[in-house]
């Protein structure tokens, strides 16, 4: 069940790297929040209401819904509809290919036997497509969605590494990175209003 | 711990709903009391070295650093009301300004007290939300594009210093994450999760501490802010990220493994950290960036004196707490002169002897006291990190760093030449010379200087007990 689960979230971050619609994207990440949640209640080891009501907050609600619909506003209110038309589908799937390649190398090399090396390789991947994205892609809605793959990634690293840390530290971490999507698309909306634009390489204004 | 975060949490948020900016400057004032008091109880009620709400704990360190924000938040709050007086901000975007500042304060203060290294992690993301609102308060292009990238770069170099978190973490016993327990049990952890940890943690709170390679958004982060605001988060925010590298090197005091390993890193970033501030601070045409530059290069000084250790380590504390006094009152000599010229320009103001008489021989101290000649301060702990570093026999470092602080001393001080005595091409307001605040920015100074010529044993005592990490 947990295998089947993780290699959709593998297959998900491989159309990620070549969706070139940003409604795709968000919608890649909804199913990735669903794909977490489902991961989570796979690996709860027994029946915590706090805990799993907290699994269902933090996937089911806010990386599920909550966060898909926010960068769905964001996408109709700026008319934003696809990544640049000069990025190539074709580089980017290499580049996933060979981030995944790296993933499965460095996992075998770092895990030890206290690490679920599925878990730790995919989290990797998940990193690594985000730093991808960004780095990639030139439009700044794209860094978003980056940063949020990263977000997912941190929270995979979680359950590989088998950390359970304390209730009010989880919410609070939840709580912070929620806030900053909220504000980094509230932002991503204000450089739309006011500079006219949603691409990286117009922000170049400050230098020395 | 829970009153005062009550209390300043109120206060925070109370100019929003008050009417007008009266109101505004009473409630900040009333913050900076609560502020006071709270440091003022901890000594009345002993409680040094307590732990409060689970997560904190009034160290030496978080108080040390606590006194030093204090402190500037101070003379922020005056400088911010003349400042925005000046500006002639909307009541709304003022009362927004204040609320912001003392969410920044409250925010860096759990830092600094967060005795939990997830956290402090927590504190510092909360450290960005409130910095962003500041950072675009003067809402013109630049400032819009500042917030943006200090929001993403910080919030992604968080997300990979969350990482190194969570394998730090693995050494844990039963998700015990106080820096005390991680200290006890850090020795049986993997030797490499270890390492990868320090780094992913130094990287992404090396955007608070405003040293390489994130160092790029403080800085113009610092630019787009209202100068009083850069004062404070070029001080305060970076003591914050200070204080969270400087809590994870004493938890690897322990792991006999790493440590050395960590050391060199902390070097190896120093070293990157002085070269960028000396590269951008003789390219810089801006007050406000290349003072920003000042800052990566003595945090890189600070960097170095921790990989160095030993003696290099007290004078890498007593560095940060000098530069604190040091660069809050330079910022504020710099935003004095922006009410004068209506610029930041390096290239285009000048003559500011024969304009601001006070301000002028301010910053040219200032100036002095930051490029570490005597009485300075900052003499007293470069001498000792160089003496350290000679005492280790990494020759090749101190001829490195010696280069590097001679580009440095040109880049500034030719800078403070020009805006001394060279001809002003920019439009002057004159009646916008406010002795007063250039009197009160040299408070800080003055402060500084004292610290030069005399360290009270209470200052140094407190500094041995931070930097005893065995």
């Amino acid at each position: 069940m947990v295998l089947s689960l993780i290699i959709l979230y593998v297959l998900t971050l491989i159309y990620l790297s070549i969706a070139d619609r940003f409604r795709n994207h968000t919608t890649i990440l909804a199913i990735q929040g669903l794909l977490l949640f489902g991961i989570a209640m796979a690996r709860l080891h027994s029946f915590h209401p706090v805990e799993l009501s907290f699994i269902i907050v933090e996937t089911l609600v806010f990386k599920a819904i909550v966060i898909p619909a926010i960068l769905m506003r964001v996408i109709n209110k700026t008319k934003i509809n696809r990544i640049h038309s000069s990025s190539t589908q074709f580089g980017a799937l290499v580049m996933s290919i060979l981030a995944l390649i790296a993933s499965c190398a460095i996992t075998y090399y770092m895990a030890d036997n206290r690490t679920d090396m599925i878990f730790f390789g995919v989290a990797l991947y998940a990193l690594l497509s985000g730093l991808i994205l960004i780095v990639l892609r030139q439009r700044i809605f794209a860094h978003l969605v980056g940063f949020l793959v990263i977000e997912n990634g941190v929270f995979l690293f979680s359950m590989a590494i088998g950390v359970e840390l304390p209730m009010l530290i989880n919410l609070a971490i939840m709580l912070d990175i929620l806030i900053s999507i909220l504000i980094l698309g509230m932002f991503l909306r204000r450089l739309d209003d006011d500079m006219h634009t949603d691409e990286s390489d117009a922000l170049t204004s400050i230098k020395d | 711990m829970l009153i005062y975060l009550i209390i300043s949490l109120i206060l925070a948020v109370a100019p929003l709903v008050v009417r007008t900016e009266r109101a505004s400057n009473i409630i900040a004032s009333l913050f900076f009391l609560v502020q006071v008091a709270s440091i003022v109880a901890l000594f009345v009620l002993k409680l040094h070295d307590s732990v409060m709400l689970s997560v904190f704990r009034a160290d030496t360190m978080a108080v040390l650093f606590h006194i030093l924000m204090v402190a500037v938040l101070g003379f922020t709050l005056i400088h911010s009301k003349s400042y925005l007086h000046a500006e002639e901000v909307s009541t709304r975007s003022y009362k927004a300004y204040y609320t912001l500042l003392m969410l920044l304060a409250v925010a860096i203060t759990c830092v600094y007290y967060s005795d939990n290294v997830a956290m402090t992690w927590v504190f510092l993301e909360a450290t960005t939300i409130c910095s962003a609102g500041i950072i675009y308060h003067r809402e013109f292009k630049q400032s819009l594009e500042a917030t943006w990238k200090y929001i993403f770069v910080c919030s992604t170099g968080i997300a990979m210093a969350y990482l190194g978190i969570l394998l730090l973490s693995t050494v844990a016993e039963h998700g015990t994450l106080d820096y005390e327990s991680l200290k006890s049990v850090i020795d049986n952890g993997n030797p490499l999760y270890l390492k990868v940890a320090f780094l992913l943690i130094v990287v992404g709170y090396s955007c608070k501490m405003e040293i390489f390679p994130l160092y790029t958004v403080g800085v113009d982060a610092n630019y787009a802010a209202p100068a009083p605001a850069s004062a404070f988060i070029s001080t305060a925010l970076v003591n914050a990220g200070f204080v969270s590298i400087m809590r994870i090197y004493t938890l690897y005091a322990s792991a006999t493994e790493v440590f050395s390993w960590a050391r060199h890193v902390l070097i190896f970033i120093g070293v990157l950290s002085l070269a960028v501030g000396a590269m951008f601070l003789r390219r810089s045409n801006n007050y406000k960036r290349f003072l920003s530059y000042s800052t990566v290069e003595n945090m890189g000084i600070v960097a170095i004196g921790m990989g160095i250790g030993g003696v290099a380590l007290w004078a890498a504390v007593f560095h940060v707490v000098c530069h604190t006094l040091v660069k809050s009152s330079m910022f504020f000599q710099v935003g004095i002169m922006r009410h004068i010229y209506n610029s930041y320009s390096i290239n285009r103001i000048g003559n500011y002897m024969n304009i601001n008489r006070v301000g002028a021989i301010g910053f040219i101290i200032g100036t002095l006291v930051l490029l570490a000649f005597p009485p300075s301060p900052l003499f007293v702990s470069e001498v000792m990190i160089f003496s350290e570093i000679v005492s280790v026999g990494s020759w090749w470092l101190l001829v490195i760093m010696l280069i590097l602080m001679c580009v440095v001393i040109y880049a500034i001080w030719s800078r403070t030449l020009r805006l001394g005595y060279h001809s002003n091409q920019d439009e002057l307001h004159l009646s916008a010379v406010n002795r007063r605040l250039s009197y009160s920015a040299a408070v800080l100074l003055i402060a500084a200087i004292v610290l030069g010529l005399w360290q009270p044993d209470v200052l140094k005592e407190a500094i041995d007990l931070i930097v005893n990490i065995e």
